[in-house]
């Protein structure tokens, strides 16, 4: 008992410690932005020129983009924040030419955690013919569509790694064969997929918001939501095919407790609310005889914008405590049998070795699809379980079981008692 | 394998119990979950074990399952510090609270529910 309170205010004081070093981490001063310019904007022929209204938004917020382009273009804007994350893409789809499939995972550690182009409201048509797609859309033919490709700059040189993944890698657990870099066109191309898998949504990407006067001048909205990371921001405008670019300015992002940037998921979060479904979820598990994983693992990628392999690389270990004192309080009465345990704990030692990685290959709707089955399978399982036949049966078996425990209880104090008299 | 146990002893099939173990392993680590409510069926249905033998036993296997996918997570960077730290005591807490509600609760009613919210949880996964 003592010893999970302490346990219990360890976390709580490291956890808190840490939301703290996050919220001052966030606030970092204005300034570094490499090229952030000053505001006001002075037309210039064939220039193109940009002005925000603010230089800081506290987590999340508008800013108004004002500017001017040679008249009778079309202007895009990009923004993207400084913070980075991971983003993978594993590529399956056959080669029409060859017949083969590639197998190759894609994974870059630098991708904007914020990314968006704006695009002149009269694109509008092409952004919803991408959406209408659903989740085979394009993100690709999305930017061409809305004449977005040339703006699409600041993802495109970001490194991307290659792997060539095979079934003797999977098994023994390695991502697979490093292979060797991409031209920067493949590169181009890639990222592009590796945004869709990020922000899986044309419109997370895409907003049909310049709007363009006859003279050139245009103004935007830059919409940055709640939960985008915190720090600095950046701006640059492109006009036209050719791509003039405007100069890039930055905005910051100011991030307070008890919001914080989650740095592996990429999104900024009020830890309060993971704590109380974590709570919420797990007590029920408790009652029901199942682990919160089952229930707290879908909530959780459907609520938030978090990847599948966070969710189930930061749930795993938050029952490792419960679990080893589990075995704990069994072992202390010689209620576990540790050849059976061992024995298949083995053979599950060598699942969990694979199963991580596992969870890079698949998309994000194939995890939703195959917890789907899984729950309803459980969904099965717990209905067997309160069908009259089952319940009878369990009585006796509890019955047994309790005086077992009773038996192994009794027999831990005797063991314990001639210590005390000799102590 | 045989096994002895508080002075009896059982048969056990190690082939079925490894592979499916595996199996399950293999999901719930990918998946993130631990487990113990299909682990527990395998052995009882499947292997026949009585109740009593399997309790502490699989939640031993599960844990071999638990503590090496969280350190493969780990090194696959998919391990979240932050959130950890957010889930952590909520789970901790849940330990404490949990069991005293669960004896003001009938189990049958708390399963009937659990079933009714897995399957309105896994349609909607589904679609």
């Amino acid at each position: 008992m003592n010893r999970k309170i302490a346990l219990l205010g360890a976390a709580l004081g490291i956890s808190a410690s840490m939301l703290f070093s996050g919220g001052s981490f966030a606030a970092q001063p204005v300034g570094m932005a490499a090229a952030a310019g000053p505001a006001g904007a002075v037309t210039a022929a064939g220039s193109v020129q940009i002005s925000l209204d603010k230089t800081s938004i506290q987590n999340g917020g508008i800013i108004h983009l004002r500017g001017s382009a040679p008249a009778g273009v079309p202007v895009y804007v990009e923004v993207w924040s400084r913070r980075t994350v991971r983003a993978d893409y594993f590529d399956t789809k056959m080669n029409k030419k060859t017949g083969n499939r590639p197998y190759i995972l894609y994974m870059t550690n630098e991708l904007p955690a914020y990314y968006r182009i704006l695009v002149p409201t009269d694109r509008q048509g092409a952004l919803e013919t991408a959406k209408a797609k659903g989740r085979s859309w394009s993100c690709r033919a999305a930017l061409k569509n809305c004449g977005a490709i040339e703006a699409f700059e600041a993802p495109a040189a970001i490194p991307i790694e290659r792997y060539h993944v095979s079934v003797v890698g999977s098994v023994i657990g390695s991502r697979g064969n490093l292979l060797p870099a991409m031209s920067p066109e493949k590169d181009r191309v890639r990222a592009m997929q590796l945004l869709k898998m990020r922000f899986r949504r044309p419109d997370a990407i895409l907003a049909p918001v310049v709007m363009t006067e006859p003279d050139g001048t245009f103004t935007a909205k830059i919409a940055v939501p709640q939960g985008s990371p915190g720090g600095t921001f950046f701006v640059r405008a492109v006009a036209g095919q050719n791509g003039v670019t405007s100069k890039t300015l930055s905005f910051q992002n100011h991030i307070a407790f008890p919001y914080v940037y989650l740095n592996v998921a990429g999104t900024s979060m009020d830890l309060f609310w993971p704590f109380l479904l974590s709570f919420v979820v797990c007590t029920f598990g408790v009652l029901m005889g199942a682990g919160g994983g089952f229930i707290l693992n879908p909530l959780l990628v459907l609520i938030w914008p978090l990847p599948a392999t966070v969710v189930a690389g930061t749930v795993m270990p938050t029952v490792l405590f419960s679990q080893a004192t589990g075995i704990y309080n069994y072992s202390k009465i010689k209620f576990i049998s540790w050849k059976l345990g061992i024995a298949i704990g083995l053979a599950m030692l060598l699942g969990g070795f694979i199963g991580p990685e596992l969870t890079e290959l698949i998309t994000l709707s194939q995890f939703k699809f195959v917890f789907g089955i899984i729950l309803i399978l459980l969904a099965g399982l717990m209905a067997w379980q309160t069908t009259p036949g089952y319940v009878a049966r369990n009585k006796k078996e509890k019955a047994i079981l309790d005086q077992f425990q009773k038996k192994a209880r009794e027999a831990a104090a005797k063991r314990a008692k001639p210590e005390l008299e000799t102590a | 394998m045989e096994v002895s146990f508080w002075g009896e002893s059982f048969k056990v099939n190690l082939v079925v119990g490894c592979i499916g173990g595996f199996l399950i392993a293999v999901l719930g680590s990918m998946f993130g979950f631990g487990g113990g409510p299909f682990m527990v069926p395998l052995l009882t249905v499947v292997l026949g074990l009585p109740m009593y033998l399997v309790v502490g036993s699989s939640l031993l296997a599960i844990f071999f399952n638990t503590v090496m996918g969280t350190v493969r997570h780990f090194q696959f960077g998919h391990f979240d510090l932050l959130l950890f730290c957010a889930m952590m005591p909520g789970a901790i807490l849940a330990g404490f609270v949990g069991p005293k509600i669960a004896k003001k609760l009938s189990p049958l009613m708390v399963k009937r529910i659990a079933v009714l919210g897995l399957l309105i949880l896994g349609v909607r996964l589904l679609f």
